[in-house]
């Protein structure tokens, strides 16, 4: 026997376990090897369900920690800007009751203690429905009157009844009556408990400004002693770097940091400094070379460098000038004002005179070139407006405001254009809840949330649960014995996997929808085009996934299943189906998370997802890198997700054995 | 012409001149060119013959698996042409394949109660009383909870004719039922088929086991290139032929 301190204790090769008397298949033992990525992969789709979403909220968190507040801004952009909560549930409700449904006007603070009876609040905001009868007065009592009508006997309560001809009617009298049949309040809802609904009918506006900006005012007393004033107030001024200029905006940032964005619309004067260049004639036909020198004047003041940049970006200039910017060497020189450099270029001192001003400056150099013909001037065409980065001046225009002063201090003056009003309505008297839209974005109303990725969920949801449904549907019958069954499907398959989605999408949205539109009550919302689309395009692939899946059940079990006296429909059901859905759901998967990423094309149809969304913060902003990537990064996050929860779904419909 | 001839009760089983073509890309193949036989109740009827010789489609035609072409299958009294119910006769038919054919997704209690509930409606606590009754004659009672996937070949088969016996058959039919296995299976489930038969079932099975033939059998059947060439008692026909091609076959498999 050798020495065994030399060697490091070796383990015998594990002999095999003996047979037991069992089955033999029980001391079977498979040792498979996975691959490093494979095993990772597995320990991750074997955590538990809320490691997996706490890892994606972290992941999430760490990405806003750590990214500048550019990339914050287009996140907010992107997830249709969610509020942590909001006031206003509803943007509209339509509520029709009875007339002695509203029990409480609320103003303020004074919910409890104001308590109004109906025909107070019959002004606009809540409309009545005034009914007319006649007939002959049957009954009287104190709450209410009874007349007998052709149609039959009404009775009505004495509170609700605005007009009675003749007035003092008996009974046996025949009378006319007008009274309130039912009201109907509009307004956003801004509470709800179970017993009571809150809308505010009229919202609270309050504007504060500058008692500077104030061009006349004049009060007025209305008849019920409440003093209005009514204010024409200048416009606001802005002046700042400009960070974007488009057909519809204006975009920039002032001297405190603070950026601002205004609507062109909005605008009453825009001061953007142009470069206007003036040769001298005998300069405008000289040739230059290297080491000849250039004689450039500018007025004091002008930012000379920008204006260099701006010059050397120019077509059109002659040639002189680019040597001015260019290769050879260029004298500046400043003068007090334009006159006073007008005189040199006429004079031939200078070889070109750059001015980066206002519009009107430039105008006033036009005039004067126009008077000095002598003088060869170039101005360029179109003028080169600074489209980035210069200083501008943005002029707001004048407007009026109306209301009650709430508080006047030496420097601003607060006023309430328009004052809230609040109306409480019992659940127990509602006849009719009309209508109920969406209101603003918020954790408590994701219902309002209908822009962005919200949407792009929504719709990748709702569109691939009716492409399982048409898949389904169609891959059924693709395994048909019948011609006309299979023909059909076939034909549906075919076609559509044949043409792109973003045409189908088109079809659906500029063809078929409006077609539905003209022939059909249908009327189909961008969004339904969009799942439609979707799901119709979708639909074709899912058929051919379920069609494989089917096929790839053994025919022993369609057989071994009608062989015990099951139907076709009952084999499928509860035999192949069931079989054949565990094979599919692998491809299911990569089609939906196939589907979240073609979800991007329904910004065709003019629909606000996350792409859409993207896209208006680049155009407004400029900001592409940001905006794209925070965009990408948003799918990549929503499909990884997905791809995690397609594994946890195999592997827990795994078969034993 | 059976010799069963001597017993006055109708034949479950009447299969009369049944043709059978299959038609194939590369050509049609004639299966069945005039089957009759008639199989009595309680009777254990043996179908031995080469591979291609058309038995396993002859069993496929009694609860109609196939189609066939020309002449006539009544089965328990209802002509299988016409019947506009075939999943009331298949109901009463069981079968047993030579792949087993379980639900590999179900377990083998629920692989037993499915047909009995879906097609016989039974309550589940019926059915499943029935599955472990099954269960149990078949020596697996331990097994209701396993796939498939965790059972044995043998085992599978057991559950395979569990499930045909759950839906009460008149007559069951086995398609080479221990082909598939190993040797050392094979026995388990030829003693369960052996218990069926001594119970009196009517049976009718596609194997070339002699010994379950032999011990089983009321009559085997030689078929060759889709005719019956041969037929009667297993012992005379076993050992005493009096065709050249069942003599033939019989020498190559004994």
């Amino acid at each position: 026997m050798p020495d065994e301190r030399d060697y490091p204790e070796v383990q015998p090769a594990q002999p095999m376990p003996p047979q037991h008397s069992g089955e033999i298949y029980d001391d079977l033992q498979f040792e498979v090897k996975e691959s490093l990525g494979d095993r990772l992969m597995n320990w991750i789709a074997g955590l538990p369900w809320w490691a997996i979403i706490l890892a994606v909220v972290a992941v999430a968190a760490l990405y806003s920690m750590f990214t500048s507040a550019a990339y914050r801004d287009v996140l907010r952009a992107l997830t249709d800007n969610p509020q942590v909560t909001t006031e206003d549930l509803f943007e509209v409700v339509q509520i029709v009751g009875e007339p002695t449904m509203i029990v409480g006007r609320y103003v303020g603070e004074s919910q409890d203690s104001v308590s109004t009876v109906i025909t107070s609040l019959l002004d606009d905001v809540i409309d009545s429905e005034l009914v007319q009868r006649a007939g002959f007065l049957v009954r009287e009592d104190p709450a209410t009157i009874t007349i007998q009508t052709e149609s039959g006997r009404v009775t009505i309560p004495r509170q609700r009844i605005t007009a009675m001809d003749p007035p003092d009617a008996g009974l046996g009298d025949n009378v006319s009556v007008e009274y309130i049949e039912r009201v109907t309040v509009t307004g956003t809802l801004t509470a709800r408990d179970d017993k009571t609904l809150t809308i505010r009918t009229v919202n609270e506006q309050i504007e504060t400004f500058d008692t500077d900006r104030i061009l006349s005012e004049e009060t007025t007393t209305t008849p019920e002693g409440e003093e209005l004033v009514r204010i024409e107030r200048e416009g606001l001024s802005y002046r700042g770097r400009l960070t974007a200029l488009s057909q519809t905006g204006i975009s920039l940032v002032q001297e405190d940091e603070t950026r601002v964005e205004l609507r062109r619309a909005d605008v009453a004067f825009l001061a953007i400094p142009t470069l206007t260049v003036a040769l001298n004639a005998a300069a405008a036909e000289r040739t230059i070379g290297p080491d000849d020198e250039v004689r450039i004047g500018f007025v004091q003041g002008t930012d000379i460098t920008r204006a260099l940049q701006e010059l050397d970006s120019l077509d059109g200039i002659p040639v002189p000038l680019r040597y001015g910017a260019g290769a050879a060497r260029a004298a500046l020189i400043s003068y007090a004002d334009l006159a006073a450099m007008m005189g040199a270029v006429a004079a031939g001192e200078l070889d070109a005179a750059l001015y980066l001003s206002g519009a009107e400056d430039r105008l006033a150099m036009a005039e004067w070139v126009e008077n000095n013909p002598d003088a060869a001037v170039v101005l360029p065409t179109p003028p080169r407006e600074c489209q980035r980065n210069c200083t501008v001046t943005v002029k707001l225009r004048d407007d009026v405001v109306e209301g009650r002063v709430l508080e006047r201090t030496a420097d601003t003056i607060s006023i309430q254009t328009v004052a809230p009003e609040f109306v409480v309505i019992d659940r127990d008297q509602i006849l009719e809840n009309r209508r109920t839209e969406p209101g603003a974005c918020a954790l408590n109303n994701l219902r309002g949330c209908n822009a962005g990725i919200f949407l792009t969920l929504r719709v990748t949801f709702m569109a691939y649960g009716l492409a399982l449904i048409i898949g389904l549907f169609f891959g059924l019958m693709r395994v048909q014995k019948n011609p006309i069954l299979y023909a059909f499907s076939t034909l549906y398959v075919e076609v559509v996997r044949g043409i792109p989605l973003l045409v189908i999408l088109l079809y659906a949205g500029f063809v078929v929808s409006p077609w539905l539109r003209d022939n059909t009550p249908l009327k189909l919302s961008d969004e339904w085009e969009a799942v439609l689309g979707l799901s119709f395009g979708y639909g074709a692939f899912i058929a051919e996934i379920f069609r494989a899946g089917i096929q790839s059940i053994s025919r022993g079990q369609m057989e071994a299943a009608r062989s015990l006296g099951m139907s076709y429909p009952q084999a499928m059901r509860y035999v192949v189906l069931p079989q054949a859905v565990r094979v599919v759901l692998p491809p299911l998967g990569n089609d939906f998370i196939a589907m979240l990423k073609d979800s991007a094309l329904i910004s065709v149809l003019a629909l606000p997802d996350l792409l859409q969304l993207g896209r208006l913060y680049i155009s407004r902003t400029f900001r592409a890198f940001e905006g794209y990537n925070t965009v990408a990064l948003l799918y990549l996050l929503m499909t990884l997700f997905l791809s995690l929860l397609v594994r946890v779904i195999e592997r827990r419909t795994r078969l034993p054995g | 012409m059976t010799p069963q001839t001597s017993t006055n009760s109708t034949p479950i089983i009447q299969i009369q001149n049944v043709h059978k073509r299959f038609h194939t890309l590369r050509g049609t193949v004639h299966a069945l060119r005039g089957v009759s036989l008639d199989v009595q109740p309680g009777e254990v009827v043996v179908i031995i013959g080469p591979s291609g010789s058309g038995k396993s489609t002859l069993l496929r035609c009694i609860n109609r698996l196939e189609t066939t072409d020309s002449g006539r299958i009544i089965v328990d009294n209802i002509p299988l042409t016409g019947a506009k119910n075939i999943n009331k006769v298949r109901a009463e038919v069981g079968m047993v394949f030579q792949s087993f054919n379980l639900f590999p997704d179900k377990t083998a209690l629920e692989n037993i109660t499915l047909a009995q509930r879906v097609v016989r409606k039974r309550r589940k606590a019926e059915a499943e009383a029935r599955a472990h009754d099954l269960l149990a004659k078949v020596g697996i009672p331990d097994k209701a909870d396993a796939y498939p996937g965790q059972l044995s070949g043998g085992q599978q088969q057991r559950v395979a004719i569990a499930r045909a016996l759950a839906m009460d058959p008149k007559i069951m039919l086995f398609d080479e039922p221990t082909s598939a296995l190993d040797p050392e299976m094979i026995k388990e489930v030829l003693d369960v088929m052996l218990a069926l038969a001594r119970e009196g079932m009517t049976m009718v099975v596609v194997s070339h086991e002699m010994g379950f033939a032999r011990a089983a059998a009321d009559r085997a059947v030689f078929m060759d290139e889709g005719l019956i060439i041969e037929e009667g008692e297993p012992d005379v026909l076993f050992s005493n032929p009096t065709h050249e091609r069942t003599k033939l076959f019989l020498s190559k498999i004994l």
